[in-house]
């Protein structure tokens, strides 16, 4: 009876899975139909339903086989700076098809650039080799090499012994040694950035504008950067640095005024000054390199210029972040900025649009003429708007500008065409080393080589090499074209045609065409895009660049 | 003969002065090598923390930027040892907001002994109150107790202080109650012990059946007599107190800048071990020794109250 039971339990379940089995296998079959279409994977368009989602980004289209169309939501002067981060580089259709999006393209990618990667050596090092097939001009050296170390001290004696060649972020203390040392120079990183000390007009008595402006009057910046930023960093004289086309227009900020502030401290009622806290987090940034040392001295000039009487308070970094840029904070905050392009509009209008509450009431003197600049696509005819902005900005003090810093890397002064440009990293194949050799090293192992679904530096450094998009930025940090001969814009900035370079040819051999420009645009832009896999699957950059990602579910 | 008499009454009140439990104790700490030094340093730490003001050459909070002709995190200058006598002396150094290192290691000395006298003080006090309730009432007052008690001391005690003053916030005044909060299991098990055995000695039933209400033999008659253990736990407990608040310091949940705290001092200049030595070495070093002096001190007092040790 028992094993009746046993073998008709056995039956039932052999033929339970046979039928499991045979309910899978249908949809099984499908990918061999579509692993036969993939082969040619020629996709000619991606597009949203309508603008409704929310976005920047309503189609990209392949006119033809060199001719490729953006058309846009909302107007965006700053198109081609974005353009030129690498993040929206090229990859073959196929490639694309082939791998899913997935899998073999975080660690094998395919691009246009001078470098084709030759090994990744996980854990150790990546190596390139020049390409030889390459449309411009070829890269100096032969061999590429990026190591990785996360202390400055290991990179620079690295350095110093002579096995790496460039080697990025030396702590300002290592500047002295790498100047004295003949053999060694130091390369500045030119300062995109922005360190403010921020008051949310909310809360008393920040609420009050002759506060405000004691504050900004009443701290001496020049002491903070002479004696807490590295050398080369710059007194903020607006809030976009100078360094961006159109960013410092209109009035320099106020001088260092200490009567002047103390009268408008009293003429606001608080001669004897005021208790308020300064909260700040305890991260490196380039802004901002040692947060404690600039909130205790802040804390110090404030007690001492307008004995206000400021607490300091180390906030953990995802909580500032919510409650700083939610406008919650009731007292001075420390934050900055880092530039993602070349543009004002990354600086002010994220900053002092109508929607951002992070100072407070909004002020429609700043940000009225920022909507209007922002529809112009030179910034050289929106510069009077640009100035009226700053003025305004400078007029309503919602913050006070510090410090564009500057951080160092060093390089072996042997080295010929030295770059560290601005906004991407540095150019390798202009570096000529004087041998077969180049080897860089940075500060961590990048995360995966397809940077469309990457955000951290050091993945976008090592991908750079290897892959192209239509722009890319020079050594100055200005965008200029690349796999694109040019891409102009209609009168109201919404369709952009890209006119495309023939006889470019991929490292696997293939050729780059509008219809590889389409599947890589696709597989990050498009939620519901079969290849909308990457590493991470949240695509940060396209969905922040372009203001969401079009065809998401819900 | 009455005056023999009287003579020999006063020799024996004077022995019996002289026998007493603090002279005896008093006695035998002196002979303790460890007692000595250990109290030797503390006396000179207290004499430090109390004239820190003529010690100390700057007000440790002041920052010397434009005042003096000098740079951040400047090493060591001293004047004897052959610092030109043209630059400002600090003799050890200033630290990274240019504030003269000397004179916040002496004022550090005050917000230590505060730190370690007060919470082990609020410890004791609540402590001994569960303890000794505990010990006397027994039943499942005691039971009670005692399970929390060793609910506290399941946790790693320095974790458990993390996770109070995540909750109060930071501040050296939470940093001091959540340390306070974390020692009082070992001195509520010191006093319970204590009390359970004195409570059953002859004295205290005689005082009992002399008519002495609870509260009196609790707090007249036993608790007296369960004090010499608690010294000892507290001196060593003092060093640890201190030890713990420089470690939430040092994690930037204790005292916050710009208080010259030791543990705060370390913590704000640890990245800077390799290229400014001193900026680390010199709190470091004073906790060390402030540390080094209760437990000296606490060993000593060890061997000469507890009963057991003695031959």
């Amino acid at each position: 009876m028992k094993k009746k039971t046993i073998y008709l339990l056995l039956a039932v379940l052999l033929i339970g899975s046979l039928a499991l089995g045979a309910c899978q296998q249908a949809p099984a079959e499908e990918p061999t139909e579509e692993a036969a279409e993939e082969e040619v994977y020629q996709p000619v368009s991606v597009e949203a339903d309508s603008c409704d989602y929310g976005g920047k980004v309503l189609s990209v289209e392949a006119l033809d086989d060199y001719t490729v169309e953006f058309n846009l939501c909302k107007p965006d002067p700053a198109f081609l700076a974005k353009m030129a981060f690498n993040v929206f580089a090229i990859q073959p259709s196929e490639y694309i098809a082939e791998t899913g999006g997935g899998g073999k393209i975080l660690e094998q990618p395919i691009g246009t650039g001078a470098y084709q990667l030759e090994a990744w050596n996980r854990g150790d090092s990546i190596v390139y080799k020049r390409f030889d097939d390459y449309w411009g001009e070829s890269a100096e050296a032969e061999t590429l090499v990026f190591r990785w170390s996360t202390e400055s001290a290991a990179r620079l004696l690295e350095l110093q012994s002579g096995t790496v060649d460039y080697v990025t972020n030396i702590t300002e203390e290592d500047i002295e040694a790498v100047e004295d040392d003949p053999e060694l120079e130091v390369v500045p990183l030119p300062a995109p950035n922005i360190m403010y000390v921020a008051m949310t007009n909310t809360f008393e008595p920040f609420d009050n504008l002759d506060v405000r402006k004691a504050i900004a009057m009443g701290l001496d910046r020049e002491r903070i950067v002479e004696n807490f930023y590295p050398a080369g960093s710059e007194v903020a004289s607006h809030f976009t640095p100078c360094s961006i086309p159109g960013g410092c227009e209109g009035e320099s900020w106020y001088d260092f005024d200490l009567e002047a502030a103390q009268q408008l401290l009293a003429d606001a009622g608080y001669e004897d000054g005021f208790e308020t806290a300064i909260y700040y987090r305890d991260v490196y940034r380039d802004y901002l390199p040692r947060p404690g040392d600039v909130a205790v001295e802040i804390q110090t000039q404030l007690k001492e210029n307008l004995n206000i009487d400021a607490e300091v308070v180390v906030m953990e970094s995802g909580e500032f972040i919510d409650e700083s840029t939610g406008g919650r904070l009731d007292g001075i905050y420390l934050l900055g900025w880092t530039g993602d392009y070349p543009h004002p509009t990354n600086f002010l209008d994220f900053h002092f649009s109508e929607q951002n509450p992070q100072f407070g009431d909004v002020f429609p003197s700043i940000y009225e003429p920022l909507e209007e600049a922002s529809q112009i696509e030179d910034p050289a005819d929106a510069l009077g708007l640009y100035a009226e902005a700053n003025n305004a900005i400078k007029e309503n003090a919602p913050m006070v500008p510090i410090v564009h810093s500057t951080a160092a890397y060093a390089a072996k002064a042997s080295l010929e065409g030295v770059n560290n440009p601005p906004f991407g990293s540095p150019i390798m194949r202009l570096i000529d080393p004087g041998k077969d050799t180049l080897v860089f090293m940075q500060n961590a192992e990048p995360i995966s080589l397809y940077c469309a679904d990457e955000t951290d530096g050091e993945s976008l450094a090592a991908c750079q090499q290897v892959l192209e998009g239509l722009y890319r930025y020079n050594t100055e940090g200005r965008a200029e074209p690349a796999l694109a001969k040019e891409c102009t814009a209609n009168d109201d900035l919404t369709v952009w045609t890209c006119d495309l370079q023939e006889g470019v040819k991929f490292h696997d051999g293939s050729d780059f065409d509008a219809y590889d420009v389409v599947a890589s645009f696709g597989a990050g832009i498009d939620a519901s895009n079969p290849y909308h896999e990457g590493n991470t699957g949240a695509w940060e950059y396209y969905s922040y660049l372009w203001d969401g990602l079009m065809n998401t579910e819900e | 003969m009455s005056t023999e008499l009287n003579e020999l009454q006063q020799k024996t009140q004077r022995d019996y002065r002289s026998n007493s439990l603090f002279w005896v104790t008093l006695r035998s700490i002196v002979r303790q090598r460890s007692a000595i030094i250990g109290g030797s340093i503390l006396i000179f730490l207290v004499l430090v923390a109390i004239f820190a003001p003529v010690i100390a050459p700057y007000d440790p909070e002041e920052v010397l930027i434009g005042k003096e002709d000098i740079r951040k995190r400047e090493s060591p200058c001293i004047h004897l040892l052959g610092c030109p006598e043209d630059q400002p002396q600090h003799i050890l150094g200033v630290d990274g907001n240019v504030r003269d290192v000397f004179s916040r290691v002496i004022f550090g000395t005050r917000v230590s002994l505060f730190i370690g006298f007060s919470t082990v003080g609020f410890a004791i006090i609540v402590g001994t109150l569960l303890g000794a309730i505990g010990g006397y009432v027994g039943g499942w007052v005691d039971n009670l107790i005692m399970r929390v008690m060793d609910v506290l001391l399941a946790f790693p005690s320095l974790l458990l202080a993390i996770a109070i003053v995540t909750v109060l916030g930071r501040g050296l005044q939470n940093a001091l109650l959540a340390i306070a909060i974390v020692s009082i299991p070992r001195y509520a098990r010191v006093i319970r012990g204590s009390v359970l055995s004195i409570k059953e000695q002859e004295f205290v039933s005689a005082s009992r059946a002399l008519g002495g209400g609870n509260l009196h033999i609790l707090f007249r008659r036993i608790l007296p007599n369960a004090i010499p253990p608690l010294i000892v736990q507290g001196t060593l407990g003092i060093g640890a107190a201190i030890l713990e608040a420089a470690a939430l310091s040092f994690l930037g949940l204790g005292a916050q800048p710009p208080t010259p705290e030791w543990g705060t001092m370390l913590g704000s200049e640890r990245n800077q071990v390799f290229t400014a030595p001193h900026l680390v070495f010199y709190p470091g070093l004073a906790i060390m020794i402030t540390v080094l002096a209760f437990n000296l001190l606490g060993d000593g007092l060890r061997d000469a109250i507890d009963p057991r040790l003695k031959e």
